[in-house]
């Protein structure tokens, strides 16, 4: 589903957007939470979050979005680390395409609606698409206060001190900022948002990004959201560049560099990489035995 | 007739001691007083007789009861504390017997801060320290000493030097020659006795009559807080003996 | 003679109930730059929630505070939003608390806390925050080497200068003092308030200074207030209220201090 059909009343039942396990009044009040999210870029937008078929905590922030703006002619992709193939994965898209009129695919050009935990894929994504990301601690703030009338205070006053002394403290102790998922940005110049859980490689990808971004918890039921075209800024010190994670080596597959290319993981115990993004991997594969043949 | 630097008329002080019985103590009695700019005049008379509260009073650690006191055409009674303060750090002077100096600090330090206070930049300050420090005798070696470590009559040298650092208009003198030695005694009274050629002038407390025939043009003779008698010294110190101790 | 009619920090008027007393009652003084008044009385006397109001840690409920510094003192600072109260503290008006706990943050360092200022009023460079963070522990006499140790570790005396460097970092004109060496040893005590005095001279800073100890307010104001139930008994200059105090109270008060 595009973001002009999001943006467009889809109250009634027979809009093409199936049944299925959510009932259409609670997709509506997610719709309605989204829309407020696209509004305030950055901001968390309280929800009432459901109980899924999914544990709190196994995506069900995501899987919620999701179903909310699925509809029968959307195409979805589901990943975990990048892998369409992991066991989490595998499961909320049978759920998804189960209960819905949707098709699925793991190519992520195809895709109309990515799902997805820790990964933002490495091929850039088009204006038609939508990224939908399970998050597990929205608060970027939690590290430094836990009071939450004094969170609401310190984002509704642009009153960030403490993350930056929580930043000081870091470099000073450990020489770098050590932070590397769910590194904070600033989205828009004014609100400071949790980029969890992807890691810093990935949120390059969302600034000023073709795509619309939306980001689900469910347990502390929060929705937020990075519209398309909107200034993602890691917060750093002037003086202090940001830098993403780059691996020492290349795929074992698909001799991507992990310098410049591709987020690689350690295979464990075999000192080679691979590609995170399993998609983004076979596809450059393809494209090599094409090129041979 | 030189003008009255300080015109004081009226000047009642009683102490009311409200925790006990609203007892009253009047220590001062319709005081009139003038003293004329760049002289020196002593107040004189036995103790309890209302000298040093009379001091007090000019320098505001007294609130007068009544009376007015004109310094310099200002009446001291009508100024607010800070503008009192002020006037204080740059045209008032008060030495007494005891040094009321900031601890941890080296004497050369509480009389150039004395003087930064009175207007003087940190560099003119300590150079000032130094000069004042030399000429009432405490050396160099001193100089870093706190004041805590020094003794009495080294204390009361300190206080004066404070004091003189930026020559005030005004100089309150409360026995400050109380604990010297003689040699140190007749240094500070000679310095006591210069300040008239920097045009500073002075109300005096001098225990010892010798002081007073010294540096006084003047001597006002004071008993149980009303003026008795006052004139040239030669006519007030004779009284002075007759009066019992 | 210094112009005596300026003042860095003007106020009128405070009142503060809670618990259905006057804790504040009608109480207005104003201070100049480069003077500390000081607030003397028993606990209970009003004076810390007087500080309290003006740093914005307690609501008043009528009065009004001026400071020179913004916009040219036409502007109540209570009538501010709680932003541009908090924006206040910041960077005008800095407040050294008895309980370092409450002025500092304790899980960080030294360094930290400093930093928290400078970042609260927009600092964006590492290496000017850390530099600047450096002077003024050094300032306030804190090791360097124990700049990026955590304030939990410290001792009193230690907190009380962090807490001093911390309410330097942004050159506020007001500096308020709630009993700042309360419970610290003596000579501890005596070294921090050396270290205050200084500052006071050398920021040329409007300071108020609470304190129930006559010695603490003696060394470090000119003027002072005597508190009592709420209101204000007695103004004087600080030696004069030590040496001859007028009211029946500051009498009491006085001659206890010197028994």
């Amino acid at each position: 589903m595009s973001l002009n059909a999001l943006l467009e009343d889809t109250g009634s039942a027979d809009n093409g957007y199936g049944s299925g396990i959510m009932d259409e009044h609670t997709k509506r009040d997610i719709r309605r939470a989204l829309l407020s999210a696209v509004a305030v870029p950055g901001y968390q937008v309280p929800f009432g979050s459901r109980e899924m078929p999914v544990a709190r905590g196994w995506g069900s922030g995501g899987l919620q979005i999701t179903l909310a703006i699925v509809g029968d002619a959307d195409v979805v992709k589901v990943i975990d680390q990048g892998d369409d193939a992991g066991v989490n994965a595998t499961n909320l898209r049978r759920l998804i395409v189960g209960s819905t009129g949707a098709a699925e695919t793991t190519v992520t050009a195809e895709a109309s609606i990515i799902q997805t935990r820790h990964r933002i894929p490495e091929e850039p994504l088009k204006s038609d698409q939508i990224l939908v990301l399970q998050v597990p601690v929205p608060e970027p703030l939690r590290g430094v206060e836990r009071d939450m009338r004094e969170l609401r205070r310190m984002h509704a006053e642009d009153d960030y001190a403490r993350l930056w002394v929580s930043l000081y403290e870091d470099k000073v102790r450990n020489g770098v900022i050590t932070r590397t998922t769910g590194y904070p940005c600033m989205i828009g110049g004014r609100y400071v948002m949790a980029t969890t859980p992807i890691p810093r490689w990935d949120c390059p990808k969302l600034h000023q990004a073709h795509h619309l971004s939306l980001f689900g918890a469910g347990r502390e039921k929060r929705i937020y959201a990075v519209p398309p075209y909107t200034d993602v800024e890691p917060v750093t010190f002037d003086d202090v560049p940001f830098e993403v994670e780059r691996s020492p080596g290349r795929c074992d597959r698909c001799g991507a560099v992990g310098w410049t290319e591709s987020f690689l993981i350690e295979v464990p115990n075999s000192r080679t990489w691979v590609c995170s993004d399993t998609d983004y991997c076979a596809r450059r594969r393809l494209k090599d035995r094409r090129v041979k043949a | 007739m030189p003008v009255g630097l300080l015109q004081i008329r009226g000047l009642s002080k009683v102490f009311v001691l409200h925790n006990i019985a609203e007892r009253r103590v009047v220590a001062l009695d319709g005081v009139d007083i003038d003293v004329p700019e760049g002289e020196h005049v002593a107040l004189a008379g036995d103790s309890g007789a209302g000298k040093s509260t009379l001091l007090r009073c000019v320098y505001r650690t007294c609130v007068p009861t009544s009376g007015s006191i004109r310094f310099g055409g200002i009446e001291l009674t009508s100024l607010s504390d800070s503008q009192m303060a002020d006037l204080r750090e740059v045209h008032i002077g008060y030495v007494s017997q005891f040094l009321r100096a900031e601890p941890r600090r080296g004497v050369v330090d509480v009389v150039a801060r004395s003087g930064m206070r009175g207007g003087l930049d940190p560099e003119a300050a300590s150079e000032a320290a130094g000069d004042a420090l030399r000429r009432v005798g405490i050396t160099e070696p001193l100089w870093d000493t706190y004041p805590s470590l020094l003794s009495g009559g080294e204390k009361q040298r300190v206080g004066l030097a404070a004091a003189i650092v930026r020559a005030p208009k005004l100089l309150l003198l409360d026995e400050p020659v109380a604990s010297l030695d003689p040699a140190n005694r007749e240094s500070v009274l000679d310095l006591i006795a210069s300040l008239r050629e920097r045009g500073v002038t002075v109300l005096s407390v001098f225990h010892d009559t010798g002081a007073i025939a010294r540096l006084a043009d003047r001597v006002v003779l004071l008993r149980s807080g009303r003026i008795v008698e006052q004139g040239p010294a030669e006519h007030i110190l004779p009284l002075l003996a007759a009066v019992p101790a | 003679m210094r112009e005596t009619e300026t003042w860095a920090l003007s106020v009128q008027g405070l009142t503060k109930s809670y618990g259905g007393r006057l804790a504040v009652d009608d109480v207005s003084f104003n201070v100049a730059p480069g003077e500390a008044l000081g607030i003397v009385g028993e606990s209970g006397s009003g004076k810390t929630s007087v500080l309290r109001c003006l740093a914005g840690d307690l609501d008043e409920d009528s009065g009004r505070a001026y400071m020179s510094g913004l916009d040219g003192g036409q502007t109540n600072i209570f009538s501010l939003t709680p932003a541009e109260r908090r924006a206040l503290r910041v960077s005008r008006l800095a407040m050294v608390y008895q309980d370092p706990a409450l002025g500092l943050d304790l899980g960080i360092s030294a360094g930290g806390n400093v930093a928290e200022r400078l970042t609260a009023a927009g600092w964006r460079s590492f290496g000017a925050i850390r530099q600047r963070a450096a002077h003024l522990l050094e300032r306030t006499e804190v090791p360097r080497e124990r700049m990026d140790d955590l304030v939990s570790t410290f001792s009193g005396g230690m907190r009380q200068r962090v807490q001093l460097a911390k309410a330097l970092a942004t050159n506020p004109p007001v500096l308020l003092l709630d009993e700042p060496t309360t419970g610290l040893d003596a000579s501890v005590a005596a070294g921090v308030l050396d270290l205050i005095r200084d500052l006071l001279a050398e920021f040329r800073l409007a300071a108020v200074v609470v304190s129930h100890d006559f010695s603490v307010i003696e060394l470090l104001t000119r003027r002072v207030m005597v508190m009592h139930n709420g209101r204000v008994v007695e103004t004087g200059l600080t030696d004069q209220l030590l040496a001859d105090p007028q009211d029946a109270y500051s009498q009491r008060l006085v001659a206890a201090a010197r028994s």
